[in-house]
């Protein structure tokens, strides 16, 4: 089943000739402002084809603010945002045509099941009726979906409705895949399917994008990563880029969690902070 | 039933669990800031001048009332005509129960159950049930007309006042009961999708059967004074509330204490039953009561491929994209009963103005209403009640508002798809009541028929490029499925209103125009330039509004997503 999905999915995939020396994902000076507040601060991202590429930075850093402008949920208050070598801002339909996304809470239509909402993404990404309801199907049956039918996605569990997100980003085949915390609430069983059916769509050439707090994921799954930090880009490369990148005492290799934690660096904070709660500890 | 407290872990600095009057008093500040972190947010600042121009209106309406049931107080008590009592305590008692079915709920949208999280006593839970049921508009106007009444009595009668204040104070007691537990009940009947369809049935055939029951009761009082009909109908009403209420008053006012106890005390034993039965619903809420839409899951079966049945695409011959949204939207609207019984009220109550206005016996005017005049002005009165929805067209979309957002299309297709959800409505609607209409009292004459039907196309067309805007404009996000609670966004109701009003204006002078120029075909020609015309706006509006989807994308994710 993961290899029928996969091959179809990805057929739109195999020629990407024609855009082979342009990055998947390039921001130049991307920049948002909410008032007084610089949510993100002149990022310059650049991520390859094919990568699967780790986005990370601590609470209210600009992950988010900076998917929503990657995916057209927001708009910038100056910069730019290519995507397969198409300017976002001049062709927004195109672009969109090319990514599939799990946005921050989902956005499904609950009163839909699972099985409608699949048919609506495949409809609104342009698919005929057929491909779609027959993906539906076979993405519903992947996911372990398909044994509440009559079910809307209201009385889905949290893990359920993450599952039916993913499965809606992809069931077009998309090109780039923005992911925001997609393996929250997600059971071990399915998480781990889901990790090697997104590993097989990087093989074939699939760009994934994916925020996450879970540091172990990120190293195991992606290759490059970013970090941002207060609406800044402060490191950006492959994960052995960034472990040179960072002095060690000892000759073992730095896990993510300790690279996260010298760039951010927010050890000693924790601390005092935890002395002040003595009432609790 | 026994006062439920979740004290939680007593940890150190917890000195207890805080009173059931404490927690009341932080549930009320908790509102009050709400309210005032509204303010800062201009959209919410625009929504409240909004409520407060309705609060003018409202005000109004209820002031006015008030004087008239103070009035009637007065002149009852002074005159000796005590048993009008028994209509002033009815006409409040159905309205306070009647009005808010209608409307659905006037009140703040704020589910209390949420702070079940918190160690909240039960009995604090059940009194801040019982406030928002005070806060509601049909409460308020109860409560301001029974005051009224009492201050009425006063002025009649200084000494009755603290008897008919009792009475008072207990009347509305059963009454804000009562309404908390009708509504409490009718949302988790509606919860479910099988009670749902009961429901509706029972309500289409109540309606129905409402028809035939008016000549039955007009040909029993037939020759008879309205007072003394009025007086025989009532007294078979005598065990219920507020004939128990206003016979109380009469009582005392007839100075029979033992009578006036025994109706205090019977209103006294239905507050306590209706009180009882709150207590149970509310505990039931308190114990966190699930009001899912489907049963249990049942076990999965991996081994066997559950496929979706072929269907044939009823909106095949429309792009994907449009058909997708119309097919989710007729899936939302089949879900939905509220909005489901709100469709069925407009072509019940045409046919219900055609009993008393128009047809062979108006039972209000006496005079006959032409077909003429009282076609046109039901079909407006149609598009008056079916467009007000159009202003707040995202109120549903809740989360999923970012689909349009990330899909390949541009938003104008989103707004035709709902633009074409709405007149497909409006078809059926203005079809079934043409069709009423027919049987009720005749068609109109040719001129006039496609005069009217071309002003709706005017109307209609006209309207969706303002209500598109204000959707984009002022978005209200509704809680699908609930009944209470559900307000838009007081600046779109204005607008909405205002747009109504103006173009009702229009269309009624050339509709007039025809009959004084003796041209009867002149509003027709009129009305079908009228109808290009905005036909035409419209398109052209499309590409501009799609735009402005894309400027106000943020306040609309952010508003439909809370």
């Amino acid at each position: 089943m993961l290899q029928s999905i996969s091959e179809r999915q990805l057929q739109a995939t195999r020629d990407p000739s024609h855009l082979m020396n342009e990055p998947a994902i390039l921001t130049e000076n991307l920049t948002r402002t909410f008032g007084a507040l610089t949510a993100v601060d002149s990022i310059n991202l650049s991520v390859t084809a094919g990568q699967f590429f780790g986005f990370l930075g601590p609470n209210g850093a600009g992950k988010s603010t900076t998917i929503k402008m990657l995916t057209g949920l927001l708009s910038p208050t100056s910069g730019r945002v290519r995507l397969l070598g198409m300017d976002f801002a001049a062709d927004p339909v195109e672009v969109k045509r090319q990514i599939g996304v799990v946005p921050e809470g989902m956005g499904l239509f609950e009163r839909l099941t699972g099985a409608e909402y699949l048919n609506f993404a495949g409809r609104m990404y342009g698919l005929d009726r057929e491909t779609a309801r027959r993906r539906s199907d076979e993405l519903l049956h992947f996911m372990q979906l398909c044994d509440r039918p009559k079910s809307v996605i209201a009385d889905y569990s949290h893990g359920m409705q993450k599952k039916l997100a993913l499965a809606a980003a992809v069931i077009h085949g998309p090109r780039i895949l923005f992911l925001d915390e997609p393996f929250e609430g997600v059971d071990a069983l399915a998480a781990g399917a889901l990790k090697s059916l997104l590993a097989r769509m990087t093989d074939r050439g699939v760009t994934i994008f994916l925020t996450s707090h879970v540091l172990e994921i990120v190293e195991r799954l992606c290759s490059h990563v970013a970090i941002i930090h207060k609406g800044r880009l402060v490191a950006q490369g492959s994960l052995d880029e960034l472990r040179a990148g960072v002095s060690s005492d000892d000759s073992s290799p730095r896990t993510l969690e300790q690279i996260f934690l010298s760039i951010v660096g927010q050890g000693g904070t924790a601390r005092s902070q935890l002395e002040e709660l003595s009432w609790l500890t | 039933m026994a006062d439920v407290t979740l004290s939680g872990t007593t940890g150190a600095g917890i000195t207890g669990s805080s009173g059931t009057l404490g927690q009341i008093r932080l549930v009320a500040g908790l509102r009050w800031r709400i309210l005032r972190n509204l303010m800062r947010v201009r959209n919410s600042r625009l929504d409240i001048i909004g409520l407060v121009m309705a609060a003018i209106f409202a005000g109004a309406f209820v002031i006015g009332l008030c004087w008239l049931f103070g009035w009637g107080a007065y002149f009852s008590v002074s005159t000796g005509h005590l048993a009008w009592f028994l209509l002033l305590f009815w006409s409040i008692g159905l309205f306070w129960q009647a009005f808010p079915l209608f409307i659905a709920g006037f009140g703040a949208p704020f589910e209390f159950r949420t702070l079940l999280r918190f160690p909240l006593r039960f009995s604090a839970f059940y009194i801040i049930g019982l406030a928002y049921g005070l806060a509601d508009f049909a409460a308020v106007c109860g409560v301001g007309w029974l005051v009224s009444i009492a201050v009425g009595v006063g002025i009649a009668r200084f000494a009755l006042l603290p008897q008919v204040a009792l009475v008072v104070v207990l009347f509305i007691w059963m009454n804000i009961t009562l309404e908390c537990l009708v509504s409490s009940w009718l949302e988790r009947l509606l919860a479910r999708r099988r009670t749902r369809e009961l429901l509706f049935g029972l309500f289409i055939l109540l309606s129905v059967s409402a028809q035939f029951l008016r000549p039955a009761v007009i040909d029993y009082t037939e020759g008879a004074h309205a007072y003394v009909s009025l007086q025989r109908l009532l007294s078979y009403l005598s065990p219920f509330p507020p004939s128990l209420a206003a016979s109380a008053v009469i009582a005392a006012g007839e100075g029979h204490p033992l009578h006036f106890l025994t109706r205090v005390g019977v209103l006294l034993i239905y507050i306590v039953i209706l009180s009882t039965l709150l207590w149970q619903r509310f505990a039931a809420q308190y114990r966190g009561e699930e009001l899912s839409e489907t049963s249990a899951p049942t076990k999965a079966t991996t081994s066997s491929r559950i496929t979706t049945k072929q269907k044939s695409d009823p909106f095949g011959f429309l792009s994907p994209q449009l058909g997708a949204i119309l097919t989710k939207e007729v899936k939302y609207l089949a879900r939905n009963g509220f909005v489901l019984i709100s469709l069925l009220m407009p072509p019940l109550l045409v046919l219900l103005f055609s009993s008393q206005f128009a047809g062979k016996h108006p039972s209000v005017t006496h005079t006959r209403i032409t077909s003429d005049t009282f076609f046109p002005g039901m079909m407006g009165y149609l598009v008056l009640m079916l467009m007000t929805p159009a202003y707040n067209c995202f109120a549903y979309e809740s989360k999923g508002i970012r689909n349009y957002y990330t899909a390949p299309i541009r938003f104008r297709d989103v707004l035709l798809a709902k633009n074409l959800m709405y007149a497909a409505i409006l078809v059926f609607e203005i079809t079934l009541a043409t069709i009423l209409l027919s049987i009720r009292i005749g068609l109109p004459s040719a001129p006039v028929f496609a005069a009217t039907i071309l002003a709706l196309v005017f109307a209609v067309a006209g309207q969706f490029t303002i209500a598109d805007w204000v959707s984009l404009s002022f978005p209200r996000k509704l809680e699908y499925g609930s009944m209470r609670g559900q307000r838009g966004s007081g600046l779109s109701v204005w607008i909405a209103f205002g747009v109504q009003i103006l173009l009702a204006g229009i269309c009624t002078v050339i509709l007039f125009a025809g009959r004084w120029t003796k041209s009867p075909w002149l509003p027709a020609e009129a009305f079908a330039v009228l109808a290009l015309a905005s036909l035409a706006g419209y398109f052209a509006a499309l590409d501009a509004l799609s735009n402005a989807a894309e400027k106000k994308k943020e306040v609309l994710i952010e508003t439909l997503s809370k």
